[in-house]
């Protein structure tokens, strides 16, 4: 009898553990729940009917009555030589963002990981451009950059360069654009950066100079390993945010002049509300995701190789 | 302080019932709404006199309220037609010609045939009657003209020009004596929607049709090359404030900085008016191309998707009666209206530029490309980036404009 009861109370009490295990279990998933509806909502939903929407001739006009047409859109995209024109506007703009952005915001860290005097001031005075909302910063950056009474020309006139058609010349609208996003870009970058850098170990550093490494040695062995993580996350988001980027661009430039700073994304504004070709436009949008997409498995790959490394 | 249940129930309640007060249908079913979407309700001084002429229409019918539906002219036909593609929008919209084409087009338009109805349209409706049935009525139509600061041209002894070589001395003049911008005007691809409207004064100028006697279309001409190449010495010639938008040129005039413009006169009303510049300095003559320019034309139009059609043209109606009339004609400058209304004598004395904009608007052309209005924004959008190619000196007129036919010929005839 004793053992029956016995038997029974451990039965009850491994029910009971089960049960609170599955809950457990679930515990997980409920947290998953919420944003990965959100995600569904906001984010596969609308992506997979871009994606759909791709392959019909849906236009403006009549959003909601576009027929499948298959892939005569991209068809469309690959024999348009201002297609290749916007991906290699669209390549150019992220691989120079990224290499100015990260490395202009890296040094300015690296700066502001010593202390000295004014510190603070000089690191809110350089977030600045981070802190601006883009269209108000970029507002301001086309009255820099105007042609008869801006800054920009004031300061080259000075400089005995004479006026320079910051926007409007083929030469000069990318590198101007960039200029722009760069002093956007960096700022974050440094934040980042900054936050890396003050997890490296000093022990390990001064360990290192004691064995006689100069500066240049320090940073290379010691602090660039532990701070190249972060350095390729903040790399990543910074080209899948260059892939994306509009009102800077569509703002100072429009994609001009001669379609030289027009990239898929500023393409893609021009298709859909200007030529009111929803179907293509989306195509372009779909090559956009793509190259994020290739992106993100670029830096996947790097990561996979660099665990490789330090399990060894 | 502390709260019993019953107050709380009591704050409820009240709560609850003035919400469902001001939810009634009851209530809310007493009043129309009728909205007028526009870019012009942005403009300075003139967007709130047009609204408030048009407001009128509330005394008449007191049971409607107007609502304004004010967006940025470069916002302006992307934010229209995506509401419209997706059944939503404005009940009535003020269109610019080629948009009235797309929308008719796209079948999102209403016809306005009952509102017109004994009323004594002038020509600048014309163009409103799309496949036998009248969708648009003509809200205003704004001739294109040379102006000028005329204070500015007797301190630089200039004289008002006659041709392309004359504005350039002109301007230059101008420029060395005062210091002052000398020719405003849009020059890049950035301002498209405009600027292409701007240029047809240069190609209509020089005689460009686009199409031949046949309605095809024909862009690599004589006349379209020398149209071109003139405006591409303008742009070179230094006169030109390269890189301002025209927000900021216009401005620029206002302030007296600026000599000359190609302005149509809705933008020499904006210039003249709220400035440093007294409006009797401004000077309006004949375009400096052998022959007429443009006209910009505005349209009413009523959308198929509005909820109160029948209110929408009545109020179309009353627009085309006399005081309404009289009322826009008081605020709309020299532009021509939907029906004959003079301008008044008063404002030609405080606007001596006035009469010049409707001696010209005997002979200006639309802006749209005849047999090819819908077409129009997209063919003109290969053209102007040929021009651009030009300006920028990446090509000479004759290869750009071969081009453009080529690109052109192929996506249109």
């Amino acid at each position: 009898m004793q053992t029956v009861q016995t038997t029974g109370l451990a039965s009850t009490s491994r029910k009971n553990r089960t049960r609170s295990g599955r809950l457990a279990a679930l515990v997980p998933y409920a947290f998953v729940a919420a944003p990965l509806a959100y995600l569904g909502v906001f984010m596969f939903w609308p992506l997979g009917r871009q994606i759909w929407m791709s392959l019909t001739d849906t236009r403006l006009m009549n959003p909601t009555h576009g027929d499948f047409v298959g892939l005569e859109n991209y068809r469309d995209l690959l024999t348009d030589p201002q297609f290749y024109t916007s991906l290699n506007v669209t390549i150019l703009y992220t691989l120079w963002t990224v290499v100015l952005g990260v490395g202009l915001g890296t040094v300015a860290a690296l700066a502001m990981d010593r202390p000295f005097k004014g510190r603070t001031i000089i690191r809110a005075i350089l977030l600045f451009g981070w802190a601006v909302p883009n269209v108000a910063a970029t507002l301001v950056w086309l009255w820099i950059f105007n042609g008869p009474s801006g800054v920009a020309n004031e300061i080259t006139e000075w400089l005995g360069l004479g006026r320079i058609q910051w926007l409007t010349s083929i030469q000069w609208a990318l590198p101007s654009i960039l200029a722009v996003t760069v002093w956007q870009v960096a700022p974050f970058v440094m934040l980042v950066m900054l936050a890396a850098l003050q997890s490296v170990p000093e022990e390990v550093r001064e360990a290192c100079r004691i064995d006689g490494a100069d500066g240049l040695n320090v940073f290379r062995n010691v602090t660039l390993p532990y701070i190249m993580p972060t350095m390729q996350l903040v790399s990543l988001l910074v080209a899948v945010w260059s892939i994306r980027r509009f009102e800077i661009i569509y703002l100072l430039t429009g994609g001009g002049p001669i379609g030289s700073t027009s990239t898929l994304v500023v393409q893609i504004r021009l298709t859909a509300f200007e030529d009111y070709e929803l179907g293509l436009a989306s195509a372009y949008g779909a090559v956009g995701l793509l190259l994020a997409l290739l992106v993100a498995l670029i830096n996947y790959l790097f990561e996979r190789r660099r665990a490789k490394v330090m399990s060894k | 302080m502390t709260f019993n249940r019953r107050i709380l129930l009591a704050g409820a309640a009240s709560i609850a019932l003035i919400a469902g007060a001001l939810g009634s249908p009851a209530l809310a079913q007493d009043r129309t709404e009728l909205v007028v979407a526009n870019s012009q309700w942005l403009d300075a001084l003139r967007g709130s006199r047009l609204w408030a002429a048009l407001e009128k229409y509330e005394e008449v019918n007191p049971e409607i309220d107007m609502v304004q539906q004010a967006v940025p002219y470069n916002e302006y036909a992307d934010r229209l037609m995506t509401e419209m593609g997706a059944g939503q929008g404005p009940d009535m919209a003020i269109v610019q010609e080629g948009m009235l084409y797309t929308m008719a087009d796209a079948g999102f338009l209403l016809p306005l045939d009952a509102a017109a109805e004994g009323i004594d349209l002038n020509v600048t409706n014309e163009n409103g009657v799309i496949g036998g049935e009248r969708l648009g009525i003509a809200w205003q139509r704004a001739v294109y003209a040379l102006i000028h600061n005329d204070a500015i041209l007797a301190k630089a002894g200039a004289e008002v020009p006659t041709d392309v070589d004359s504005l350039i001395a002109a301007a230059q003049a101008a420029t060395e004596a005062t210091g002052a911008i000398g020719l405003a005007g849009r020059h890049s691809m950035n301002e498209f929607n405009a600027w292409f409207m701007d240029f047809q004064n240069w190609a209509y100028g020089f005689g460009v049709n686009w199409v031949d006697a046949d309605g095809n279309l024909t862009i690599n001409t004589p006349e379209a090359i020398t149209a071109v190449t003139n405006f591409a010495k303008a742009y070179s010639a230094g006169i030109m404030p390269i890189g301002d938008p025209m927000t900021t040129q216009r401005t620029r005039f206002k302030e007296e900085q600026v000599a000359f413009a190609i302005e149509s006169s809705g933008g020499a009303l904006n210039v003249s008016s709220g400035g440093e510049m007294p409006s009797t300095d401004l000077g309006a003559s004949k375009l400096p191309f052998p022959e007429p320019g443009a006209h910009q034309q505005l349209f009413i139009v009523l959308s198929r998707h509005s909820e109160h059609p029948e209110a929408a043209l009545d109020f179309i109606a009353w627009m085309l009666g006399d005081e309404a009339q009289q009322a826009l004609r008081d605020v709309s400058g020299p532009d021509a209206l939907a029906t004959d209304v003079p301008v008044t004598e008063d404002f030609i004395a405080s606007n001596p530029w006035a009469p010049a904009f409707a001696e010209l608007a005997q002979n200006s052309r639309s802006t749209l490309i005849p047999g090819y209005e819908v077409e129009t924004t997209s063919i003109m959008r290969i053209v102007m980036t040929a021009v651009e190619k030009v300006l920028l000196g990446a090509e000479t007129a004759e290869d750009a404009l071969a081009e453009a036919e080529a690109e052109i010929k192929a996506d249109f005839n």
